[in-house]
């Protein structure tokens, strides 16, 4: 009963939405020219920012560089409300949905331009080539952030899948570490053999498993593009996924832990709450394929670790992502929003982030040697790390950022799910995606 | 609410017959006087129930027929929500995975709470302590729940399979098995109301005379005929009510699902009111959702219609 009285309560809501709907729209026009007076006149401005706390060492990380921002402009105070991230667009809708959205946010790469297609969020094209240009980030980054020619949000970071690994565990077998070296990255055969040779019973219990993370469809997708396999077709209207390249690779994700025994039961872990990052630590698992975000806290947990390129199967190739900051449409300040936009993607703002981890630059010029030396932090990043950067730097963008259909992404959850868990084929798992995924893809 | 009216109406009728009978005047006088009262101590539930009840409803009813993603205007669709629904084969699963999780979880809740009611009603030691013990899972917080079941449930380390293996039964990848995942969400759903239900069999036995068990112990009538022949029958307005109840709190079953399992795998536990929140929140369906709302009252009004009906025909005592 509680459920469905909030379910109610939520949909009293809608109804006062409803209402102010027609308001809203007449208020963008006076908000508009309330805001160019405000911006003419320089008086104080306070700006809401939202974001979603994926761990408390972003959130502090964040709230740094807001701090610095706010003492290079006095006239802005910016009032940072960090969410969970787990509903942060359901709340983030809700807010724009009742007129009540901060001024600046942060919008996942996958909900930017279905939030775009509603006309929620500020144009900001004209300000952005007024002072920096697409080429100044790298190819992954831009193209996540054009959207028709124009700007809607402008990213402060990239991630990319990676593969971590316990030196201490491959140090006790005998066996070389994974290259760093994206040239040298190891094929899928030599990332099989080692997760085998890895692999350690005690009778009928495994003990230690050689790898770990690849049945997450995140990282999937990026072994399916180094097979020359697509997600989409060339103009996002379609699935490509139905193909010989994505199939071989989920079979052999498959196969690594139905025939090879190599790798855990991916939910069976994660239920527990059991994170990738604690398996590597206390060397459960030897290898962790996961988003470069996690060295952030992996370099906090007292082990050795060491960060490679993933095995490939034709290239040696990832995926690359981030949240943009956008601005609220209706936004009563709109030139101070571009002030903090701007300063969220400088390099004087990712730099720290990027230093403590969680993040990799999405600027060209962090990327040089002299850019590396501004954010390289030996304490954080692992030996070899150097040798990595190339593969964030040349990563394809994530595809599904470059859609606006989210179902797409739990239509491939749930047939995936069919594939690791209750014994669909190959080809049945990529036929229903193609299928339904299609429908929706057409809406 | 119902509690509430019930009192309302007992304090009427007390009035009522303490009246003096010889005085018509005074008596619609006293009447009118109550009355007056009566309306306005109802009034804040009446205000909430109509702000937060009643209008939402409403509400939902208008955006089942529209086409809105609370952020674009809202479209007039008329029937192509409710269409789309029949024909949404994700819709047809949940729909028959929500008939699944009321159809186990509601009579072996009943019957699981009514032989603890029973149990608990006899005069053992440590009575209070029970009764505390099975409540307690009640009023424990929905996410707590769920995080310490999850670690019930780890076909590796978990307690479950633990107790399983040492009577050798190798036990299922419960969470993470499209087929036993839904039977877990189960189990956790009837833990935690078992309580509840409980304490309102606890409350109906109460209720039953001493003198019947004491006739039946004359007449050499064992436990179980007292159980079967007793006991039952005078219990059945109380088993009503909580199969009613159950059967609604069934029908909506959410947190235990978005919690433990958000609907995984493969959709094995995504329940309707799982999916409408997806389609409000997550895929910006807002009129679809409400049409599934729509469709999911609907079906919880006839159900608890059917055991009206039935309660006419079988007769309570």
């Amino acid at each position: 009963m509680r459920n469905a009285r909030t379910i109610l309560i939520v949909l009293l809501c809608s109804l006062v939405v409803a209402a102010c709907s027609s308001g809203g729209g007449s208020g963008t026009g006076d908000n508009t020219s309330s805001g160019n007076t405000a911006a003419t006149g320089k008086g104080k401005v306070t700006l809401k920012f939202m974001g979603w706390e994926a761990s408390p060492l972003e959130t502090k990380s964040v709230k740094k560089g807001i701090e610095k921002f706010m003492k290079e402009n006095p006239n802005i105070k910016v009032d940072y409300q960090p969410v969970p991230g787990a509903q942060y667009t359901q709340k983030l809708l809700t807010m724009l949905a009742g007129n009540a959205a901060p001024d600046v946010f942060f919008l996942g790469a996958t909900d930017y331009r279905a939030f775009q297609k509603r006309n929620v969020l500020l144009d900001l094209t004209t300000m952005f080539e007024s002072e920096m240009s697409l080429n100044e980030f790298i190819p992954s980054a831009a193209k996540i952030m054009d959207i028709g020619g124009k700007i809607y949000g402008v990213s402060s970071c990239t991630v990319s899948p990676v593969l971590y690994y316990n030196k201490a565990v491959f140090d006790k077998a005998n066996m070389e570490y994974p290259p760093s070296d994206p040239s040298k990255a190891w094929t899928w055969e030599e990332f099989r053999d080692a997760a085998k040779k890895l692999t350690f019973k005690a009778g009928d219990k495994v003990t230690q498993y050689g790898a770990f993370g690849l049945e997450n469809f995140y990282m999937t997708a990026a072994e399916i593009i180094s097979n020359d396999g697509n997600i989409f077709t060339g103009d996002n209207a379609q699935m490509a996924l139905n193909s010989a390249e994505a199939k071989a690779v989920m079979q052999s994700v498959l196969d690594l832990r139905v025939k090879d025994g190599a790798s855990p039961t991916a939910k069976t872990l994660e239920s527990i709450g059991m994170k990738a990052n604690q398996m590597l630590q206390t060397g459960k698992v030897a290898m962790v394929v996961d988003g470069s975000w996690s060295l952030q806290e992996l370099a906090t947990m007292g082990f050795p670790v060491g960060v490679a390129a993933l095995p490939k199967f034709k290239n040696a190739v990832t995926h690359g992502q981030a949240h943009v900051h956008a601005a609220s449409a209706n936004t009563k300040h709109p030139q101070e929003a571009w002030e903090l936009l701007k300063f969220l993607s400088s390099e004087e703002y990712q730099t720290d982030l990027i230093s403590e981890g969680l993040w990799m630059p999405n600027r060209k010029s962090l990327y040089t040697e002299d850019g590396i030396k501004k954010w390289y932090n030996s304490k954080v990043h692992p030996e070899g790390f150097k040798e990595l950067v190339k593969f964030f730097e040349s990563a394809e963008s994530y595809p599904f950022a470059l859609i606006t259909q989210n179902k797409v992404n739990d239509i491939i959850t749930e047939e995936t799910d069919k594939l690791w868990y209750s014994g669909q084929s190959v080809d049945d798992t990529m036929k229903n995606i193609e299928t339904r995924s299609n429908i929706e893809l057409a809406k | 609410m119902n509690a509430e009216n019930r009192l309302a109406g007992t304090s009427v009728e007390k009035q009522q017959l303490a009246s003096p009978s010889g005085h018509t005047s005074t008596v619609r006088g006293l009447l009118r006087k109550d009355a007056t009262w009566a309306a306005l101590l109802l009034l804040p539930n009446i205000i909430g129930f109509l702000a937060f009840t009643l209008i939402p409803v409403i509400a939902s009813f208008i955006l089942s027929f529209t086409s809105w993603d609370m952020l674009s205007p809202m479209k007039w669709v008329g029937l192509q929500n409710y269409t789309d629904l029949l024909n949404d084969q994700t819709f047809i699963k949940v729909f028959w995975n929500t008939i699944y999780f009321a159809g186990v979880s509601v009579p072996a809740g009943i019957v699981i709470s009514l032989f603890l009611g029973v149990a608990l009603d006899q005069n053992i030691r440590f009575k209070k302590f029970y009764r505390a013990a099975y409540f307690l899972p009640v009023v424990s917080s929905m996410v707590a729940v769920a995080v310490v079941w999850q670690f019930i449930y780890n076909p590796e380390y978990g307690l479950l399979n633990y107790f399983l293996d040492l009577v050798g039964i190798n036990g299922p990848d419960w969470l993470t098995s499209t087929v036993w995942a839904m039977p877990a969400v189960i189990i956790t759903s009837i833990w935690k109301n078992l309580g509840f239900n409980m304490l309102i069999f606890l409350a109906g036995l109460q209720g039953i005379s001493d003198s019947y068990y004491e006739a039946a112990d004359i007449d050499g009538a064992k436990r179980h005929q007292k159980f079967m022949y007793i006991t039952i029958p005078l219990l059945s307005p109380t088993t009503f009510f909580v199969t009613v109840i159950s059967f609604i709190g069934s029908f909506q079953v959410f947190d235990t699902v978005f919690l433990m399992t958000q609907g995984g795998p493969a959709r094995s536990t995504s329940v309707m009111v799982h999916y409408l929140y997806e389609n409000a929140f997550k895929y910006f369906n807002m009129g679809y959702a409400s049409a599934m709302a729509y469709i999911l009252f609907f079906m919880v009004f006839i159900i608890t219609m059917i055991q009206f009906w039935r309660q006419k025909k079988w007769g309570l005592y």
